[in-house]
């Protein structure tokens, strides 16, 4: 199953205190980073791509998708997720963000086992809020399992 | 008829909606062939799809395509909503679902 790359090592949930956007971006990538699937390049162009473009990787409520175009700085598919227990404004106050998804592909094909997996999870209400309200990794873990 | 589904990148959420949209026509038994596909807002063109969806932060970016035929999306992830604004269309075109 593609959201097995979820794992108590790329899901992280944190205190959103202080982070802004582009700090809550590179925070939850850095997991893929640290297990060499994406390098720098790729995080920096996930923030300016949202820099240039604005606020469009806002999904859904409090949902962000970060994700760029397949380079050569991605090693790998790879899919992480930070939790922020509070709210950061992605760009501005219109578009709060409590779970941060960080999407790295390849190519533009093989990395559509991944969202079509996660859209499942997401368009499910009763999963999408207990994502919304998960306080810790197990919890996450428990619900995209379920 | 042709669907497409339209995002900044036209690589991730694009292809979400697209599914979510597939699957909704399966659920609700539309026996027409409707076509559903995917790619970026900028290489759209209005002869490429009957009817545009994509998310409010890309309405300046689709200016060019025809108000009527494109559905703007609060949440991409929004069954209820996706359900209400594709049997919309569907009702409008006279085509059968559920």
């Amino acid at each position: 199953m593609a959201l097995d790359l979820l794992t108590k090592d790329t899901i992280q949930v944190v205190e959103a205190d202080h982070l802004n956007w582009q700090e809550a971006i590179r925070k939850a990538a850095q997991p893929l980073v640290d297990n060499g699937t994406i390098g720098k390049d790729y995080v920096n162009s996930m923030v300016e791509v949202v820099k240039k473009k604005g606020p469009y990787i806002n999904i859904g409520p409090e949902i962000a998708l970060a994700h760029s175009r397949p380079s050569q700085s991605v090693k790998r598919i790879g899919l992480a997720l930070m939790k922020t227990k509070q709210d950061v404004d992605l760009v501005n106050k219109d578009h709060p963000i409590r779970l941060w998804f960080v999407l790295a592909a390849v190519d533009s094909t093989s990395h559509l086992e991944v969202i079509k997996e996660l859209s499942q999870v997401l368009m499910d209400q009763s999963k999408q809020k207990a994502l919304l309200n998960a306080q810790s990794v197990d919890e996450i873990l428990q619900v995209l399992k379920g | 008829m042709k669907f497409e589904a339209l995002c900044q990148s036209g690589l991730g959420s694009s292809f979400m909606v697209q599914m979510n949209i597939q699957n909704l026509l399966n659920q609700e038994n539309v026996k027409e062939d409707i076509e559903v596909d995917h790619s970026d807002v900028g290489s759209a063109t209005p002869d490429q799809a009957d009817y545009f969806f994509l998310d409010p932060t890309l309405e300046t970016a689709a200016a060019n395509l025809p108000k009527d035929r494109v559905i703007v999306l609060k949440s991409l992830v929004d069954a209820d909503e996706l359900k209400e604004k594709v049997n919309a269309i569907l009702d409008k075109e006279g085509i059968d679902h559920d």
